[in-house]
């Protein structure tokens, strides 16, 4: 009996104990909530251990997350650079820039960390600058305290209080003039604890251009005030040239990776729909904030606002990013591309095609009158470099969305003009091809493809410059069009 | 015909002469503490650092640069050569006012906007430091109106008709260079008018900027305190 | 007697000799009124009838004037008057930059260093509403502030990189028959410093009547003229000490009434 009592007193205990403990874990667990909660935190009351200099990184690069790392004052020094460079093929312009590229360097912070910014103005520029972070809270976003001429320094300080993504501009007059020309970036305060853990992070942020000559005049271009006062773009891009994220610039990823994006706008003028064919994002961080939307198509990214999407790739293959305002992806460079490679997932995308033809009554290709192109016979005729240089730029501009940079072409829907039988065999043939278009079923490399390809509306020598180009490149038989060839061929049909 | 040659480069080199702005020397060497505690602070008398106590020495050559400029450092505004009319009528340079603590604003009388708020600044500041040597001076960007006769009765109206208060009016060119030594903005908006930048700005005994306050409705508490230090350091010296 | 009406004679013929010298160099500006970016209460202001330099003053001519004026060599410059910049790119006192010609204007010249250079030869630098006045006339017309084409190719000039390494005379004779006024080098004028503004655009829509002590507010009259408001965002970020590469400056003088 005194057994049993002892027994059941030591259970009693057991229980007791137990209970003690359990609840001094929840209590731990109650305390410890509030720290990655940062609506509980006063952050201008968290205390910054030590210093540190920060890591910059130019698009598409992002500097590595920060971590567990506790608040610091973090050092930020950052250079205003005014430089020519290529716009796109044969395009120059003079870019403003913080610190070398456009958009700016990638800045990485966490909310409470004290940043220490320094920005100067290199001596060989002609203007004054000053910096305006939309992460600040203070007049101007730090622009008064950071307005410097050429060949000076100003040093400022705040504490980063609110997390998000968020960008950053010189706020100089004439403002729209110094961010048309490129002076603008993303600086991202990280929660405490850092954002969760992702595969692979990029760096991409739109921005329109204003050029006195036209989309594709050739060599150096000079900003157009009336054009940018009238929100009439000639480019616009991401990552600040046509091209920066396509062909070997592509940003690339594995399947089963989650992709994070830090999606910008620089503006001026114009907002961005932000699109990747071929995915749905799992998550954005709307408008670079706190609120979370799940499974997006495109979000809307504001003039000088920003988003974090994320999504997983499951399939392999070439994923564009599109401002799906569409005429501004197809005709003035906002284009890019997330290349994905890894083994094929047919439960997810079968990459399965059946098609027939559907032609509705008097359904045929739409094609612009062609007068004038076909007469604007050149007076000289191109050399096979000269051809080469105008084939890559027609070709980026008129082919590579459907046949690839490297002319593989899309399986099953696209023909591969990379080591093609069907284009080496006739070269008039596939002349007709471009200047003509061509509907029905074709074999190439022994694969069967049945679509249309609409007629082409270039000049004779683009047509001459293309086809040599597509010749003379991916292991095709060298041949060299002529304009005269175009021209007959043309003329035939 | 050579003669005349002559004489033109005689006249030329005469106009050379004049052209060629020389600046007045003085022959004084000033002292500084040999372990530089207080980096380039230098002192018009032997004395003792009193920082480390150690005593203070006649400052070397190198220094001093070749023109012999005596104790005028590069920074100090001692350097700048203008004549200014004081509100007693007299004449005199900035170098005049060496050896005291100098708190400075530039205003004009008949502004009606902020300066009789900067004024008000200046005399709180005056009476919180509350020595008997700090120099408040007021440098008066409308020349042409702020006669020494307007500056004397614009004292006495503001009670600031004391040996501390010093008003100061210029040539038009003059205060324009003095505004760029203490990067103070200014316009004339209309004919009675002018905007400029509120500042109220510190010098030390040796002419050199050791602190500014902008704008308006700010407080006066770190200005007094580095007045305060400036004032104290000296009288601890002598 | 004929020595001194010799000396008469050879001082008249030196001062003319001299004004020939330097006359040539100068063109009379016709005063008028005109609106500024940045005016008055009233936005027209009046230029009186001047003398202006038709160029900038070059790198020759400043290494002249130090080979007389000593102390204001690159070694000897305080540093009130100059921050570190002053002639930076010369080797030493006398020998200037080699990256320039010695006819390109001379630039990395602080105000005091531009305005003792004028004061020493009898001139002035301009002031800010005279520098602007001469500077609207196009090659043929008085007034261009409303040419877009003009206002276009001066952004040009503007954004073009370098530009302080071209000889002086080397952009169009304007109206006046003045050159360089745009598309060489910034230039410094007397009262650069009556820019009131923060150097954060968009709030100088309005006077910051806290930094400003302000009779009137004092907005900008053109928002078209980006031009403008270029020239005016450089003065407002400069002070006076100093020096930059591509900010030179030319001498003006007033009529003797």
């Amino acid at each position: 009996m005194t057994r049993l009592n002892l027994n059941t007193t030591d259970i009693i205990k057991g229980v007791l104990s137990f209970l003690f403990f359990t609840a001094l874990f929840l209590s731990c667990e109650s305390n410890a909530t509030p720290e990655n909660s940062s609506q509980k935190i006063d952050a201008s009351e968290i205390a910054v251990q030590g210093e540190m200099t920060a890591e910059l990184t130019a698009p598409p690069k992002v500097p590595k997350p920060i971590g567990s790392r506790a608040a610091t004052k973090l050092i930020v020094d950052m250079e205003i650079l005014e430089k020519e460079e290529e716009m796109t093929d044969g395009v120059t312009y003079v870019y403003w820039t913080f610190g070398g590229s456009v958009p700016g360097s990638f800045i990485r912070t966490r909310i409470g960390d004290e940043v220490e910014f320094t920005l100067k103005n290199h001596p060989d520029n002609k203007l004054p600058h000053n910096i305006d972070l939309h992460a600040v809270t203070g007049p101007g976003g730090g622009a008064t305290s950071s307005f410097v001429a050429p060949g000076h320094q100003t040093t400022f300080s705040f504490k980063a209080l609110n997390p998000g993504l968020y960008v950053y501009h010189c706020a100089t007059a004439p403002v729209g003039m110094h961010i048309a020309n490129g002076m603008y970036g993303l600086i991202l305060v990280e929660p405490a604890g850092g954002l969760p853990e992702v595969d692979r992070e990029y760096y991409v942020m739109q921005g329109d251009f204003y050029t006195k000559g036209e989309n594709g005049e050739q060599g150096l271009q000079a900003f157009d005030m009336k054009k940018a006062v009238d929100e009439d773009a000639d480019y616009v891009v991401f990552n600040g040239k046509v091209g920066s994220l396509t062909g070997d610039n592509a940003i690339t990823a594995e399947v089963g990776e989650t992709v994070r994006l830090f999606v910008g706008n620089g503006g001026p003028n114009l907002v961005s729909s932000f699109h990747v064919i071929g995915e749905i994002f799992d998550k954005v961080n709307v408008e670079g904030g706190d609120m979370i939307n799940k499974d997006v198509q495109t979000t809307l990214v504001p003039a000088g606002g920003s988003a974090i999407v994320e999504f997983k790739v499951d399939v392999p293959g070439t994923f564009i990013l599109v401002d799906h305002s569409i005429f501004r992806a197809f005709n003035k460079g906002a284009l890019g591309m997330l290349t994905v490679s890894g083994p094929e997932n047919a439960s997810v995308y079968s990459g399965k095609q059946q098609e027939g033809i559907y032609q509705p009554e008097g359904g045929t290709i739409q094609e612009m009158p062609d007068e004038g192109l076909v007469n604007k016979s050149p007076t000289k005729a191109l050399t096979l470099t000269e051809k080469m240089k105008l084939g890559k730029t027609v070709y980026d501009k008129t082919c590579l969305a459907c046949h690839q940079p490297t002319g593989r072409g899309i399986t099953a829907a696209f023909p591969p003009l990379a080591k093609s039988d069907y284009l080496n065999e006739d070269v008039d043939r596939a002349i007709g091809v471009v200047v003509n278009g061509k509907s029905g079923e074709i074999t190439v490399n022994g694969e069967k493809y049945n679509n249309i390809m609409p007629k082409q509306v270039l000049s004779d020598r683009e047509v001459a410059s293309v086809m040599t180009y597509i010749y003379n490149s991916w292991e095709n038989n060298k041949t060299e069009v002529s304009e005269s060839d175009v021209a007959r061929v043309r003329n035939s049909h | 015909m050579r003669r005349n040659k002559l004489s033109f480069f005689l006249f030329l080199s005469f106009l050379f002469f004049i052209a060629s702005c020389h600046q007045e020397t003085h022959d004084t060497l000033p002292y500084q503490c040999p372990m530089k505690c207080e980096g380039e602070k230098i002192y018009s008398e032997k004395g003792t650092c009193p920082v480390c106590n150690m005593d203070t020495q006649p400052i070397e050559e190198k220094i001093l640069q070749s023109e012999n400029e005596d104790e005028i450092l590069e920074t100090s505004i001692f350097n700048l050569t203008s004549k200014w009319n004081t509100q007693n009528k007299e004449t005199i340079e900035l170098k005049d006012l060496k050896g005291d603590v100098l708190v400075i604003v530039m205003i004009y009388t008949s502004c009606k906007a902020a300066c009789p708020r900067l004024v008000a600044d200046m005399r709180n500041i005056y009476a919180s430091v509350n020595d008997k040597t700090t120099k408040y001076i007021l440098v008066s960007i409308d020349p042409e109106t702020d006669t020494p006769e307007r500056l004397k009765e614009f004292a006495i109206e503001n009670q600031m008709d004391n040996n501390q208060w010093v008003f100061l009016q210029g040539t038009v060119e003059d205060v324009r260079e003095f505004s760029n030594v203490l990067a103070v903005k200014y316009k004339r908006i209309s004919p009675l008018d002018f905007s400029h930048s509120n500042i109220i700005s510190v010098f030390d005994q040796q002419g050199v900027l050791v602190h500014q306050q902008e704008g308006l409705g700010v407080d006066n508490e770190e200005t007094i305190a580095e007045i305060m230090a400036l004032s104290k350091a000296v009288q601890e010296v002598n | 007697m004929k020595r001194i009406s010799f000396i008469v004679l050879s001082i008249f013929f030196i001062q003319t000799n001299f004004l020939a010298q330097d006359m040539p160099a100068m063109k009379r500006i016709n005063g008028g009124d005109f609106v500024p970016l940045y005016g008055s209460n009233e936005a027209r202001v009046s230029v009186e009838t001047f003398l202006l330099d038709i160029y900038p003053v070059t790198n020759e001519q400043y290494l002249s004037f130090l080979k007389t004026n000593p102390k204001w060599q690159k070694s000897k410059v305080i540093s009130l008057f100059a921050d570190k910049n002053y002639l930076s790119k010369w080797e030493n006192d006398l020998s200037p930059n080699k990256e320039a010609l010695p006819n390109s204007p001379i630039t990395n010249i602080s105000w005091y260093a531009a305005k003792a250079y004028c004061d020493c030869i009898g001139k002035r630098l301009p002031t800010m509403d005279e520098w602007e006045y001469v500077a609207m006339a196009s090659e043929t017309k008085r007034n261009a502030q409303r040419d877009s084409l003009f206002n276009q190719r001066i952004i040009e000039s503007y954004e073009t990189p370098q530009t302080y390494k071209k000889e002086v005379g080397s952009t169009y004779k304007n109206y006046w028959g003045i050159y360089d006024m745009h598309g060489l080098v910034w230039e410094w004028t007397s009262d650069f410093n009556s820019v009131l503004i923060s150097g954060e655009s968009r709030k100088d829509v309005d006077t910051d009547k806290s930094l400003f002590c302000a009779g009137g507010s004092v907005n900008a009259t053109d928002l078209m003229d980006y031009a403008a408001f270029m020239r005016y965002a450089f003065r407002g970020s400069i002070k006076a000490n100093y020096c930059i590469q591509s900010l030179g400056f030319r001498c003006a003088k007033s009529l003797k009434k």
